[in-house]
């Protein structure tokens, strides 16, 4: 067989792979959301039966699982919280890396740790820890604690990026004008990096929003939306749990489209600017 | 990635609070599980005398020991199915896929999953799964099967089905990431010297992305063993793996007796990410 031949079967095939697991990723997301609006009669499978709303109603109507809004809530604030923090502490960890200090390796690894340790584990231990020393377990605080575990070296690793990746002689420039540390870090590095501060909100946000392993242990009575979604699933399955999870992915996309927007217009922003300065 | 150095002092105040959140976050719950799986009585109290009882219980029990093997065989297929589906597409979307806005389409439809709930996820698979599930109506309607088989839920079918729709990403993030960053230069100038283009995929692009499907493997390495919730909304508490042990032990308040396991774990994990680093530096030899 011709080479040229040969290729274009191995690209056949390749892309054959590729868009046959993109729908398999997808497929059963979809199914989930169509069943979710099936008829008060129709179960968790098909074949489906009418259209209606009346499982959404159902869920919004707390006649399920106590109620869900309380931990959604919790859920959305606690993601909150982490997207702020991880945004936050990450530009700072890579804002210190930057200079070699003593233990700066250890330091990367020391974060990098918390994308490798099992969800499971840490918060096993983190309700040891409550248990021993005494701290009573919550969402703010305990949960918050090992959800950033997870969240910071996601940030840490998408800012690292972004600060390979601009011309650091923009900041000496600034130094050597005279501009001190703090302005060129502020008016210089700062909307450089921006995107990826961005990325890292948006890690922060979805990974704590989502997270259920490092949340089971370590949560209180107080649970979030996972925990609770988890528990429904041992007792019984019904499309209710298909609107709620339906809901959910909703909420999830619309903040991937709300962070890619930001992450649009800063970058149309930052070019703009270069346009008029050069 | 300097020029704008910061000063030591002013580094080490920077540095802080992630580095204490983090000992505080994951050291020191790491090393309470290794204190409490010391205690050798089965309450949970700090005047526990330590020892060895629980470490001896896991010794004596077969059923336990076989979990590890079960654990460690799950994920070894895990990682082979995602190796091939991986790279398969890494090469696809980087190599064979004209324009960038369709590899970017291509990656983040690749990876917008990643970012909703594996939870909900997990729940979406349960409806192709069951006896009357999509799966087997599809086959049915096809004309392969007579009768709904029920191998999919609450079975190891369905469980790999399903993680092999999570954990796939992972293993394909990596490669494209280094696939990108190989000059094309150096695959046209083996072209140039009359190499085939197999011959450029084995001597070339292969070689080159190893660090990313190391990293890939590692990741998925790492998840899938610490996966349990899949397991357990899937495989109906009929299978267990390691993580699901310890979330069992805990319900039960047999609090030491669950450390003992997390400590299997975390070292059977330590041991495959000690392993996966050897394999690719001896490839690495071979190689240069």
């Amino acid at each position: 067989m011709h080479w040229k031949t040969r290729q274009k079967m191995m690209k056949l095939l390749l892309g054959g792979v590729t868009f046959g697991f993109l729908a398999y990723q997808w497929f059963p997301m979809v199914i989930m959301a169509v069943l979710s609006f099936t008829d008060p009669e129709g179960g968790v499978t098909f074949p489906m039966r009418g259209v209606s709303l009346h499982w959404y109603r159902e869920f919004w109507a707390d006649s399920f699982i106590d109620d869900f809004k309380p931990p959604m809530y919790r859920s959305l604030m606690l993601a909150v919280m982490c997207s702020v923090t991880t945004a936050t502490l990450a530009l700072a960890a890579v804002q210190a890396m930057r200079s070699r200090f003593f233990g700066s390796n250890f330091f990367f690894y020391l974060i990098l740790l918390g994308i490798m340790a099992p969800g499971i584990l840490v918060g096993l231990g983190m309700a040891f820890v409550a248990r021993i020393l005494g701290i009573p377990l919550a969402w703010y605080t305990t949960t918050f604690a090992v959800h950033m575990v997870w969240t910071l070296p996601f940030g840490m690793l998408l800012l690292m990026a972004a600060f390979n990746r601009f011309d650091h002689k923009l900041e000496e420039a600034a130094l050597t004008l005279g501009a001190s540390r703090w302005t060129t870090f502020w008016r210089i590095t700062f909307p450089l990096v921006l995107p990826g501060v961005i990325g890292a909100a948006l890690f922060g946000f979805t990974l704590s929003y989502d997270e259920f392993a490092r949340s089971l242990f370590a949560t209180g009575s107080e649970q979030t939306l996972p925990l609770i979604v988890f528990a429904q699933v041992d007792r019984q399955l019904e499309p209710t749990l298909y609107a709620l999870g339906t809901t959910t992915t909703v909420i999830s996309l619309l903040m991937i489209g709300f962070f890619a927007l930001l992450f649009h217009i800063v970058r149309r922003r930052s070019r703009s600017d270069v346009a008029i300065t050069t | 990635m300097s020029a704008f150095r910061q000063r030591s002092s002013v580094s080490y105040l920077l540095a802080l609070p992630a580095a204490l959140w983090m000992i505080a976050g994951l050291i020191v719950p790491t090393l309470f599980i290794v204190w409490v799986s010391f205690w050798a009585t089965r309450r949970f109290s700090l005047e526990s005398p330590l020892g060895l009882m629980h470490y001896i219980k896991f010794y004596n029990t077969p059923v336990y020991q076989k979990l590890v093997i079960d654990t460690v065989l799950q994920t070894g297929l895990l990682m082979g199915i995602t190796l091939v589906l991986g790279y398969c597409m890494a090469y696809f979307i980087v190599g064979k896929v004209r324009g960038e806005g369709r590899k970017i389409l291509l990656i983040l439809l690749l990876i917008i999953p990643f970012w909703t709930s594996a939870l909900i996820r997990t729940i979406a698979w349960i409806p192709f799964l069951g006896v009357n599930g999509v799966i087997n109506q599809s086959l049915i309607f096809l004309g392969l099967i007579d009768e709904p088989i029920g191998v999919f839920l609450y079975s190891r079918t369905g469980i790999t089905m399903a993680q092999v729709s999570f954990y796939t990403l992972m293993a394909t993030g990596p490669v494209v990431y280094v696939m990108r960053n190989i000059p094309p230069s150096l695959q046209q100038a083996a072209q140039c010297l009359k190499a085939s283009p197999t011959r450029v995929f084995w001597r070339i692009t292969v070689p080159l992305t190893i660090p990313g499907v190391l990293i890939g493997q590692m990741l998925v390495f790492l998840n899938v063993m610490a996966d349990f919730a899949t397991a357990s909304a899937i495989g109906g508490n009929k299978f267990t793996y390691l993580g699901n042990l310890v979330l069992n032990l805990y319900e039960s308040g047999q609090l030491s007796f669950a450390s003992v396991i997390a400590v299997v774990l975390m070292l059977t994990m330590f041991a495959g990410v000690a392993l996966l680093l050897r394999v690719v530096d001896i490839r690495r030899l071979g190689a240069l």
